[in-house]
This record gives C-alpha cells, sequence and structure tokens, in this order.
C-alpha cells in the first residue's frame, strides 16, 4: 500500500511582535507587477525583524508531524525520518502528542514534505523541518515580492504538487501576515481541482484514502471524514507550536540538500502572475487598541468588592 | 518549630488581618516555587513543602512583626517581592514556612532630582519607577530584562545588574542607603550619602543576601539624566569567540564605557539574529550613550577598536537598535513561554557566571562542550557575554532542551542541575565566580563553599550573628 504523501506549504514570516510601532509605516507602496526590494513586505520595511514560521502554518506543520507518528508499524516516511521525528517528540507531561500505535486504523504509513517559495531566508527553517524528518524539502526561488499575489502562489503550489511531491493531502495554514487575503488555499484547491476545508482544528487518518478533520464552521465546530485528495487549510489548531529538534538530529542531517526549484520549472510565469496583480499597499492606520481602566480604591479587599459590585456590576446584572 | 500550620496562620492574622493572609491552596503551591522550577509549576505539579501561608506586609513595622514572631517560633521565612527569581531563592524548602510577601509596600517615596536620588519601598516595580523618572527626564540606568515585572527590593537583594551595567553599574554601584529588617525584628537604617570611609561598607551586607540575613523594606538608588537621543547603535560581525572576548578587552582596558557591550556566540546569535548574521559567525554589539559629545567619543573609539580587527565586519545600527527596543521579558512573553513550553516540551534554561580575560573563554569552551557531550536532548547550547569590567566579563550560558522520557518533577535533576554542575566546575576550574547576576537561590548553593573557599568563614559567621535561629530562607546561600 502506498504511503499518504503529505506536503506542508509554510511562509517565513517576520515576527510582527518585534515590529517597533513607528515602522508600521507604508513605504513606496510595491507597483503592481513590480519586483519589491528583497525583506520589504508591500512597503512596510521589515528588514530589521527576525523570520518566524508563519504561527498558521506551523500548526499546519506540527499537525502532518502527529499524523505521520500515528501512522501504524514501520513509517513509510522517508529513511531516518522516524528516528528523527522520535527523537524531537514529547513534551514530558505535554500528553498531547500521540503515541505510534494510535488511530490510524488500516492505514499506510505517511511520508512528509515541506514547502517554502522565496529566498535563502527559508533555509534554516527547512533544515529545522529536515531534522524533524520532512524530505524532501523544498524551496522554489523567488525574488520577487509575492504579497497580494496569491494566484501566483497558488500555481506555484500546484505545480509543486504535480510535478515535484506528488501529494494527496496539502496541508497549509489558512493565512499567513497581516494584509494576507487568506485566499491562497482556495486558490490552489480550485487549480487542483481537490476539495478544500478550511479553518482546520485537527486532522487524524480514517484509513488508507481519508481523513478526518475538525474545523471551524460558520455555525459552530464540526467533523467531517474527507476523501484523498484534499486541501486543508488550517486555522486555530488544537496544535499550534512545532517541535524543536534536538542537536544530535540536526548533525545527522546537516549533509542534506534543499531542493532548490525555479517557478518556471514548475510552468509558472511569475511576472507576468504580477503584471495581473491588482491590489497594493497604499497607507496604513493603527487601531486603536487602548482600553478604559479604572482604579477602584478602598481599603480591605471587602471595601473593594463591594465597590466593585456597588459601582459596575448591579446594574448590569439587574438588567439581566 | 513548634507550632503547627494553623497556629502559625492564626499568628499571622492577628499580626497582619485577616485580608493579608493568603491560604488559598493553589496560590500557596504557587508560591513554594520560582522560575527555576518552572516546568513543575506549568504543569501543575509541585514538589517543594507547600508553605503554611503567604503573608502579604503592608509596611516595615508588618514585617518587623512577622519576622519577630517567626524568629521566636522557629518557622522558616521567604522573603519576595516582584517573583521574578530564576533560581530557587524564592523556594519553600521547609514545611509550613511563610512567605513574606511585600509587593504591597509599593510607594515611591521620594524622587530628588536635586541630589539624584530617589527613595522607594521594597514593592515599587522597577517599570514603574522608571516611567516615572523618564517623565522628568532621569534615570535608574538599571534595566534587567525583569524590569517590566521586578521590585526594587528583590533587585537589590539579588545583586540585580541591567543591561546597561557597563556604564552604570550592578544595582550594588547604584544603592547609596537602604532600610532592612532583620530576624529579631530591628530595623536598620544606612543613610543616603555620596560615600564614605566609617569603617566596612556594610551596605554590603544587605545587597545581595538573598533574604538570608534581613528584609529589604526601602531603597535609596542613584539617577542619571536619560538622553536616549544620543544612543547610538553598534554591531559588528566576529569569527570567533576568542577574537570578540579580546575586542571586549580593548574597549574596556583602552577605558571606554558603552552601556552595553555584548558579544554573543553562533547559536545563541542564531537564536536573536538569524535575519542577519551569517550561520556560524559570532556577533558583537554595542551602544554608546551619555551627553551628545560622550556618545560620539564613546562611539568613536570602539569603532577604531573593532576595525582594527579584520575578523569584524560591521552591520546596519538599526539591526541593533530594532532587536535591542523587543529585548524585555513582560506578561506577554511569559504567557507565550508557558505555552511553548506546555505544547513543546521545549525549555530554555540560563546559566551565568565571569570570569577574567585570561579565564573567560576557557570557561566558554570547556563549559559548552561538555554540555553538548554530556546533556542528552539538547536543541540549541550557546551564550553570550553581557557585562564587562576592566578585569574581565561575564558569560550567559544559554540553553535549550526538549524534556523526555521524565515527569515534569524530573526536569531539574535530569538536565538543569546537571548542566548547572558542568557549569559551575569549569568555571571553578578557571578561577571564575560560579553566580554573575542571578544570585545562588538554592540552585546553586551546593557549590557554594567551593565558590567561597576560606571566605566562607565570613558568610557563615555573618549568618550565624544576624540569624542565629536560622528562620531566614533555609537552604539559600548557605548549604542546609
Amino acid at each position: 500500500m502506498n504511503a499518504l504523501k503529505i506536503l506542508v506549504c509554510f511562509k517565513v514570516t517576520p515576527d510582527f511582535e518585534a515590529l517597533r510601532e513607528a515602522d508600521w509605516v507604508a513605504g513606496a507602496a510595491v507597483p503592481p507587477g513590480a519586483a519589491g526590494p528583497a525583506g520589504v513586505a508591500a512597503g512596510v520595511e521589515t528588514r530589521y525583524v527576525p523570520r518566524v514560521f508563519n504561527c498558521f502554518d506551523e500548526s499546519a506543520l506540527e499537525t502532518a508531524l502527529r499524523l505521520y507518528e500515528a501512522a501504524p508499524g514501520p513509517g513509510a516516511g522517508p529513511e531516518g525520518a522516524s528516528a528523527a521525528a522520535a527523537e524531537c517528540v514529547t513534551a514530558a507531561g505535554g500528553g498531547t502528542a500521540p503515541a505510534r500505535d494510535a488511530p490510524g486504523g488500516d492505514a499506510a504509513g505517511v511520508a512528509l514534505a515541506a514547502l517554502s517559495i522565496g529566498g535563502p531566508e527559508a533555509d534554516p527553517f527547512l533544515k529545522t523541518l529536515q531534522a524533524l524528518g520532512y524530505r524532501p524539502t523544498i524551496r522554489v526561488r523567488a525574488d520577487a515580492n509575492l504579497d497580494f499575489a496569491p494566484d501566483v502562489v497558488a500555481s506555484i503550489i500546484e505545480g509543486c504538487v504535480r510535478r515535484v511531491a506528488h501529494s494527496d493531502l496539502l496541508l497549509l495554514g489558512c493565512r499567513s501576515g497581516p494584509g494576507d487575503s487568506g485566499t491562497v488555499p482556495f486558490l490552489a484547491a480550485e487549480r487542483l481541482g481537490w476539495p478544500c476545508l478550511t479553518q482546520v482544528t485537527e486532522v487524524e487518518r480514517a484509513g488508507a484514502d481519508r481523513v478526518r478533520v475538525a474545523y471551524v464552521a460558520d455555525d459552530g465546530p464540526a467533523r467531517v471524514t474527507v476523501r484523498l485528495p484534499c486541501v486543508l487549510a488550517v486555522g486555530n489548531a488544537v496544535v499550534s507550536r512545532l517541535r524543536v529538534p534536538t542537536l544530535s538530529a540536526r548533525l545527522a542531517q546537516r549533509g542534506a540538500r534543499i531542493e532548490e526549484v525555479d517557478a518556471a520549472d514548475l510552468g509558472v510565469d511569475v511576472a507576468a502572475g504580477l503584471e495581473r496583480r491588482t491590489c497594493v499597499l497604499t497607507g496604513l492606520e493603527a487601531i486603536d487598541r487602548r482600553r478604559q481602566g479604572i482604579v477602584i480604591g478602598g481599603g480591605s479587599p471587602r471595601e473593594k468588592a463591594r465597590a466593585l459590585f456597588d459601582r459596575h456590576l448591579r446594574e448590569r446584572i439587574e438588567r439581566l | 518549630m513548634n507550632l503547627s500550620r494553623e497556629a502559625i496562620v492564626e499568628a499571622l492574622q492577628n499580626l497582619l488581618g485577616t485580608e493579608n493572609v493568603v491560604t488559598d491552596e493553589l496560590i500557596l503551591k504557587e508560591s513554594s516555587i520560582d522560575r527555576f522550577r518552572m516546568f513543575e509549576g506549568i504543569h501543575g505539579v509541585y514538589t517543594q513543602p507547600i508553605p503554611a501561608a503567604v503573608a502579604m506586609a503592608q509596611s516595615t513595622e508588618q514585617v518587623g512583626d512577622v519576622l519577630r514572631f517567626a524568629n521566636e517560633h522557629g518557622v522558616n521565612v521567604v522573603p519576595r517581592t516582584g517573583r521574578t527569581a530564576t533560581e530557587g531563592g524564592l523556594e519553600t524548602a521547609v514545611a509550613d514556612s511563610v512567605v513574606l510577601d511585600g509587593s504591597g509596600m509599593n510607594r515611591i517615596l521620594s524622587i530628588d532630582a536635586y541630589n539624584m536620588q530617589a527613595t522607594c519601598q521594597c514593592g515599587v516595580p522597577l517599570q514603574v519607577l522608571e516611567d516615572r523618572l523618564r517623565e522628568q527626564g532621569l534615570t535608574t540606568g538599571h534595566s534587567p530584562q525583569s524590569k517590566p515585572l521586578a521590585h526594587m527590593g528583590g533587585l537589590v537583594a539579588t545583586r540585580s545588574i541591567g543591561q546597561f551595567s557597563t556604564l552604570y553599574g550592578g544595582i550594588e554601584d547604584m544603592v547609596v542607603g537602604l532600610e532592612a529588617v532583620f530576624p529579631d525584628g530591628t530595623v536598620t537604617r544606612i543613610k543616603n550619602v555620596p560615600r564614605r570611609a566609617v569603617g566596612p561598607d556594610i551596605r554590603h551586607v544587605v545587597i545581595g543576601n538573598e533574604g538570608t540575613l534581613c528584609y529589604i523594606t526601602e531603597v535609596t538608588v542613584k539617577l542619571f539624566p536619560y538622553l536616549p537621543e544620543n544612543n547610538v547603535f553598534l554591531g559588528y560581525t566576529v569569527t570567533d569567540m576568542k577574537t570578540g572576548f579580546e575586542v571586549l578587552r580593548e574597549v574596556m582596558v583602552n577605558g571606554y564605557r558603552p552601556s552595553v557591550a555584548r558579544l554573543y556566540d553562533p547559536a545563541d546569535g542564531a537564536y536573536h539574529f538569524s535575519h542577519f548574521l551569517p550561520e556560524s559567525l559570532s556577533i558583537l554589539i554595542f551602544v554608546a550613550e551619555g551627553p551628545a559629545g560622550v556618545a560620539a567619543a564613546t562611539a568613536a573609539g570602539i569603532e577604531a577598536i573593532v576595525t582594527a580587527h579584520a575578523e569584524c565586519r560591521k552591520v546596519e545600527s538599526r539591526y541593533i537598535s530594532t532587536w535591542f527596543a523587543d529585548l524585555n521579558w513582560g506578561p506577554e512573553k511569559i504567557a507565550k513561554e508557558r505555552e511553548d513550553i506546555l505544547q513543546t516540551g521545549n525549555i530554555n534554561r540560563t546559566t551565568e557566571v565571569s570570569g577574567d580575560w585570561g579565564a573567560i573563554n576557557d570557561i566558554y569552551e570547556n563549559a559548552l562542550r561538555r554540555i553538548i557531550a554530556e546533556i542528552p536532548d539538547i536543541t540549541m547550547a550557546g551564550g553570550h557575554s553581557s557585562h564587562s569590567y576592566i578585569n574581565g566579563t561575564n558569560m550567559y550560558f544559554n540553553y535549550f532542551y526538549n524534556v523526555v522520557d521524565c515527569g515534569p518533577e524530573g526536569e531539574v535533576s535530569k538536565y538543569h542541575t546537571p548542566i548547572n554542575r558542568i557549569i559551575c566546575e569549569e568555571t571553578l576550574r578557571f578561577g571564575g565566580a560560579i553566580v554573575h547576576h542571578h544570585g545562588l537561590g538554592k540552585a546553586r548553593t551546593p557549590w557554594a563553599k567551593d565558590e567561597y573557599g576560606s571566605s566562607f568563614h565570613i558568610l557563615e559567621t555573618l549568618k550565624g550573628a544576624f540569624d542565629p535561629n536560622g528562620i531566614m530562607n533555609k537552604g539559600t546561600i548557605i548549604p542546609a
């Protein structure tokens, strides 16, 4: 029985938490079709802050690792992946990582591949994934700024699925950083002709050609079983942090190669795609997130509690 | 001790009032540890004896009342304020201890801009004091990473140091006077003067006592003009740590006093600077501050020293200023760290030591080599120097590991203590100090006698004189 081939797409984004408030300035907006300078995200200067996994993609990467672990028997993953993954799993007492003999039924093993688009800044992240058992790790070279170009990104993903990874399941975050359109999963699914589920929170195998998916629908949480192939866009997942590989796992993968691919080799004309881009950043406006606070006086906790109730809670409770 | 838990609580309620004596079970459990056992705490596992109560003192008199009561009845007292301790100093090692909390003593008593000193109670958060001072164009010059959370009493009690120490010094250089209460209830005040030569400097009996001799209730610290507009941020890649230490030494020996002088090794550097630091390189960071002319001259002098080393390459200043603006730890980062640890089982620990210029690279290389070779499940091991002096510098070992094949209660004994042992052994072997600025706590007290050598006599005698009944923070500094 063939292994389930999972391709996880991830974006390396600036750590916007580390961006100073003063840096949230729209610089010269990148005109449609023009290649933005490296590191400049649609006019906001982000060169000076560290890079991180886009948080939703990080959830997707860890979700895939857990699917791999849950597969029965000697995994059909690439040689060495099992040991590498096993070495870095499992928080003591964390308790959420499933054991290898956990649900999986008669499903075959799992093979994991990772894809990112961009420059060499993604390589340290791809090396981390190698140490966690991802193979192959693919970087599609792109010098251009692809923000606000979801069509181009989706076509690269499609090309990678069809020509390089030959995947059955595409996992990716439902969106990336600020300003993201959130349409890449839908566009990729449309191009592939696969069903797409969004706001996914958990995934488990349900036989050789199906996965059981928990997701958040408009009317609340839901669970469905989906036949493969499919696209799953991970939202606020139960699992949101990617495990950390040990130094020895990193050393063991030191010579492992990152597959670099040109978009043209995937049949994608990036320049032409960017020419069609219609969305540009023209300005930024800060959202006022200040909250009003009231300091409640009083000598003792009892007096403070009484003041809280009398002045702020009593009327609201009576209105209920 | 001859009192029951209930009797201790009742006595405290009589002294402080019921509302100032906390006996909630969860709070007591959380009060039995500090960040040294945070892995246990995050998982809700508590292995230390649970205290009888947390006593929230509101005045110096109440601190005296509690200490006098504890001293008479042999009750162990663990003093605390901001609860940011990292080395087990706040652990209640004895059953039915009293945690004496001064966070309610939080008034800034005076800001004297003419004599350039500020006086505050022990529970004033440093961030609050700094914010007030900066409104007036002043600063304490003290800026530890814990600034958003730490309180003045605890900072003095642990001989804290800040990120700008190379210019302003450690807390011991800033404290001009203080008030402290000893176990028998005696309140002592050391007055605020520029300098004195009236015998031994008794401030240093109190500063750094880690709650083992007395309770610090009030401190007066020096003030400085706050001139951030003059700050110059400098960064240089460097091919190896040995050269980096040489550059730091030259900067110090040639008389320059940047507020920040740091050297990160490739592993620790990658953790902070992977967006611009090439793999395998170390990085030197400096901040020059003060009046415009001083800052400019300091920066120019450092630039001349560094550029004479072919192994160094300058990086854009804005990388350094942006990084520095996001360095401190507030509640948000603590909350994120907690979630990271819960989900991944991966935890970050640090151990800071110091050594003279002739020893520091040996300490760094040997300790790091042994950690990587001897400790399992390491995911990152590196370090940086962040506080330099005319005769040497510190090394802040920074390491992460996955906690595997043991419960939360096994984390300290399987990983953290063995790593501390390696670092302490290598530091002592090369003549360094096993703690630079976190305090001994209980974590590194097992090596206290080796650290002190024959001078342990002085420490032991102080303890015997001021705390003859041994009620102050048992197990901290003095091995139990």
